[in-house]
């Protein structure tokens, strides 16, 4: 599926075809997909979500020894004021201890700019980033209002790339290209492949005496690329680490997080391992086809059943399967051990999942496997051909809510209205909905918390031990807050303001 | 206007007057943008903003019209029109206000025409304005006031009746200043003290209704040399109500200042007034004279860098010279000012600065700001003599922190944005607000101990 000719990678909107909105069973969510009829649905009622740009300048701020301009007006990237003491915190816990943090620019598109054009800006923006920063890399990430008026920014980073020692990385994220946030992993990973693996300023590893070069690629085949976008914290990435040390792999992390003059030795890896490929199928796919690194990516290492199906399908890829079911069975029953005491706190308690499909499907997996919850609901940000595996052991179940909604915490506040989970796993920005209504709620992911592995089995366990141990805040903050929703809409069918004909967003 | 910005401390009209709007009781914004839009302010409007939080509809529950690709070529108006109709049928709102963006404004959506035919539909429908927040018209200053003037054209009911002792305050924009609430309930304490009746549209206590009958007011008070100062012209020209510009108070010196200045204005009974700030100084002074033993025993002076936007800079200013007895050698001006307004502004720092001139810069970029200052403070250059920048301490936002920590200095946090606090109630003007600042710079000081 080569796309690197092109300057901008096609949209998820077109490249899988995913569904934004849906709700009802999961049969029909499957078959619907499947057949591509989903695709065209929208919503007559909507709220806000991010946009591709937010997502895909906070990934690319997090690599270090980078600035990020936003090319458009003041606004675009405002979400970085309230972040950048956290990416700091991210990278010093990597060991990166001359961590700046975030670095960013805005271009300031103003009225004039509007009409002659903004491309001055930014130049003026990439040379002063030089100046000021001495960065490995340069993201220019493009916004709504220079795409309409017609900047050609790709045009000014081949214009500039030879005054900078930075490499300029153009990424097309304009906001109203998308409905599907998602795209943003397919930008930058786009970027990545076009100007930092491709090309003449590739680092390649200093030549090396024959007995080294030998050792280095005997090593090269027991190293893999384990990907992380933002969404695994420190401790997730460790425990990965440790999971795939077991089994005779060396990983490398790629690409928060890394410094970019390290990604050249991504092509030289044995193996790509995606934990979620609404993450990473772009990236995966592109690296296989034009390094010859194949991949694994069925699944997200949460909970036992699918750290299982993760970590043999890597093993299986060498030969280890043997040694993986070892580390498994050991892991398993000490995990279960550890797990026994916790479960009389879950007993004939319902959960609620919302959060990305894949995520979503392994942790309400997980939920009902490991601790003995019951899942009454799931909601996913999305739904693509990638969702059915996750999703499989909730096939025929009838009893369980499917909501597919960024967002959108309208159709989430009536649902939880109707189902009363006791508690709540989602994403940032929609917990606090569910938490207005009274529910605990346990943030499903998060940069200082474990959810991968074995090691966050325990963890999400014993944090959901703690919040139902004293849900009094909860409570409190349901009798004392107003939500903005009008009493008949609880009555409505949550899915009253989907439709099939393409026309909302 | 303007070039680039490097870690700009402000965010696009949008979000400015998203986070306006989110601050009047039960008001509800209906975007007309791009999907993004909101969740992209949000985070610069909650956690930035002393994890404000989102409110009554706010934060991911912003009703968006989210223009598309479709929209772009053939025109968002109908899907604004879909949007206002089920916003009506799923949301309790007592006031909605389109917000427009980029998108909507550069392909020219006749969104007056939507609001008209909405007014016409008529039968017990909230009432609804628009404000720009088109973020190549400003930043979040700009949509602070682009909801003001909505408001005072469309929303307040004329009255050419005006009542005696009854003012409305403004000038703090919510989330922008991060203890908006806490300003603004402590300021009409004060004014309250001396017997006005005082409207602040942003805090619990104010209504809708309060806000709809503000055209009868004697006075409009704006606590900022800056902010504000456009919506209180439309105010006078569509209400006829003058307006009073001044400079946000902290400490009891310029509380008196201010409480004076008003009380001339209304022409108010001086007994009464002095009275009053006699008993409030009185009180205030047996709270603020508790450091003394510490200041005194351990060198509680400091050399101090402001980075701040125009109102708190000015603020910060005068209590730190006034008040603190400190010596501020760098006022970094952070909000973005016309190269013709900055005399205007310096202006403002005489009497709390003992020479602006030097000690104010007007810079934007965040990394610069250390620049500034040693362009006011020799370099360390290697002599056995060299004069540290030390004891020194910086009044700034959180994007500071790294700034003072490489100088060694004390750092607090109290301009936009601030990610590292949580803010309530807390204040920092007036009286109450004053000693809330001495508690939290002070605390800094000891936090070892």
């Amino acid at each position: 599926m080569s796309y690197l000719h092109l300057k901008v990678p096609p949209t998820r909107d077109t490249r899988l075809r995913p569904c934004n909105a849906y709700g009802g069973s999961l049969c029909n969510l499957v078959d619907g997909q499947k057949t591509g009829c989903l695709s065209a649905n929208g919503r007559s009622f909507t709220q806000a979500t991010g946009c591709q740009l937010t997502l895909s300048m906070g990934m690319a701020a997090s690599i270090p020894n980078t600035v990020v301009i936003y090319h458009g007006p003041v606004g675009c990237g405002a979400g970085s004021l309230a972040l950048s003491g956290q990416s700091k915190e991210s990278q010093l816990a990597r060991g990166n201890d001359d961590a700046v943090g975030r670095v960013w620019m805005s271009t300031n598109l103003s009225e004039v700019d509007i009409v002659s054009g903004g491309e001055k800006k930014l130049e003026a923006a990439i040379l002063e980033a030089e100046r000021r920063f001495r960065p490995h890399a340069i993201f220019i990430g493009n916004t709504c209002v220079p795409a309409i008026i017609g900047d050609d920014i790709d045009n000014v980073a081949t214009r500039l790339q030879h005054r900078v020692n930075a490499r300029i990385i153009p990424l097309h994220c304009e906001g109203f290209k998308t409905r599907f946030v998602a795209t943003a992993y397919d930008i930058v990973y786009h970027g990545i492949l076009r100007y930092l693996l491709n090309g003449e300023r590739d680092r390649e590893p200093i030549l090396r005496d024959e007995a080294a070069q030998i050792a280095y690629e005997q090593r090269a085949k027991r190293t893999v690329n384990l990907l992380n976008v933002g969404s695994m914290g420190y401790v997730d990435e460790v425990e990965l680490v440790r999971l795939l040390n077991a089994i005779g792999l060396e990983a490398n992390v790629y690409p928060c997080f890394t410094s970019p003059e390290k990604f050249v030795k991504v092509k030289d890896a044995a193996l790509s391992i995606s934990i979620c490929a609404t993450h990473d199928d772009y990236f995966v796919e592109h690296l296989k086809e034009h390094y010859g690194v194949p991949y694994v990516l069925n699944t997200i290492p949460i909970g036992t059943d699918n750290v299982r199906l993760w970590l043999l399908d890597v093993a299986d890829f060498f030969g280890l399967r043997e040694e993986a079911l070892k580390v498994i069975a050991v892991e398993e029953a000490e995990l279960n051990k550890a797990l026994a005491p916790l479960k009389k706190a879950f007993e004939g308690k319902t959960a609620f999942v919302s959060t990305g499909e894949i995520r979503a499907g392994a942790q309400a997996c997980m939920l009902e496997n490991d601790l003995g919850m019951k899942v009454v609901g799931i909601r996913a940000h999305h739904y693509d051909e990638f969702g059915e595996i996750v999703f499989e052991s909730f096939k025929g179940r009838e009893d369980v809510a499917i909501n597919v909604a960024a967002n959108q915490p309208f159709e989430q506040v009536n649902l939880i209205d109707r189902l009363k989970p006791d508690v709540f796993l989602g994403h940032g920005n929609s917990n606090v909905w569910a938490a207005k209504q009274g529910v605990p709620t346990l943030p499903i992911y998060g940069p200082n918390n474990s959810y991968l592995g074995y090691k966050g089995v325990f963890e999400v366990a014993t944090r959901l031990e703690r919040i139902l141990a004293n849900p009094n805040w909860y409570n409190t903050l349901g009798e004392t807050v107003e939500l903005p929703y009008k009493k008949s809409w609880y009555e409505q069918d949550p899915y009253a303001y989907i439709r099939q004909d393409g026309e909302a967003a | 206007m303007g070039a680039f910005i490097e870690k700009p401390r402000f965010t696009c009209p949008l979000g400015g007057a998203l986070a306006t709007v989110g601050a009047l009781p039960r008001a509800v914004a209906v975007l007309h943008a791009s999907q993004g839009c909101g969740g992209n302010s949000i985070g610069a409007i909650m956690q930035g903003a002393g994890h404000t939080g989102s409110g009554y509809c706010g934060g991911a529950s912003i009703p968006t019209s989210a223009i598309g690709e479709q929209q772009i070529v053939f025109g968002g108006a109908a899907r604004l029109e879909e949007q206002l109709e089920s916003t009506l049928e799923v949301v309790d709102a007592e006031l909605l206000v389109v917000i427009s963006g980029c998108t909507a404004e550069i392909i020219g959506d006749d969104i007056e025409a939507v609001l008209r035919n909405y007014r016409a539909a008529g039968g017990g429908r909230p009432p609804l304005i628009h404000a720009s927040g088109a973020g190549f018209k400003g930043n979040s200053y700009f949509g602070y006031d682009s909801v003001l003037k909505s408001l005072f054209r469309d929303y307040v009911v004329p009255n050419p009746s005006k009542k005696k002792g009854k003012v409305n305050l403004w000038g703090l924009p919510p989330a922008l200043d991060v203890f908006w609430e806490g300003n603004l309930i402590e300021l009409r304490r004060v004014l309250e003290g001396i017997g006005l009746t005082v409207n602040t549209f942003f805090t619990k206590r104010d209504t809708l209704v309060e806000l709809k009958n503000a055209a009868d007011a004697e006075l409009n008070i704006v606590v900022s040399p800056v902010n504000g100062v456009a919506a209180a012209e439309v105010f006078k020209e569509v209400h006829g109500v003058d307006h009073l510009v001044t400079d946000l108070p902290i400490g009891a010196k310029a509380t008196a200042n201010f409480v004076r200045e008003v009380a001339q204005r209304l022409t108010l009974d001086q007994a009464r007034v002095e009275s009053f700030l006699a008993a409030e100084k009185a009180s205030y002074y047996h709270f603020f004279n508790r450091i003394s033993d510490s200041y005194a025993d351990l060198d509680f002076q400091r050399y101090l860098v402001i980075v701040a936007d125009t109102t708190y800079a000015v603020a910060l200013s005068r209590f730190a010279q006034h008040e603190l007895g400190w010596v501020t050698s760098l006022v970094a001006v952070t909000d973005p000012t016309d190269p013709e307004d900055r005399p205007s502004v310096l202006r403002r720092f005489e009497g709390g600065l003992p020479d602006p001139e030097r000690t104010v810069a007007f810079e934007t970029d965040t990394s610069q700001v250390s620049a500034r200052l040693f362009e006011r403070w020799p370099k360390p250059d290697g002599s056995r003599y060299y004069r540290p920048f030390s004891p020194a301490f910086v009044i700034g936002s959180r994007l500071d922190k790294d700034f003072a920590d490489s100088i060694g200095a004390g750092h607090l946090s109290v301009s936009y944005p601030i990610s590292n606090r949580f803010v309530l109630n807390r204040g920092y003007a007036g009286y109450t607000g004053a000693l809330h600042l001495v508690e939290d710079v002070f605390s800094v000081l000891v936090a070892k101990r």
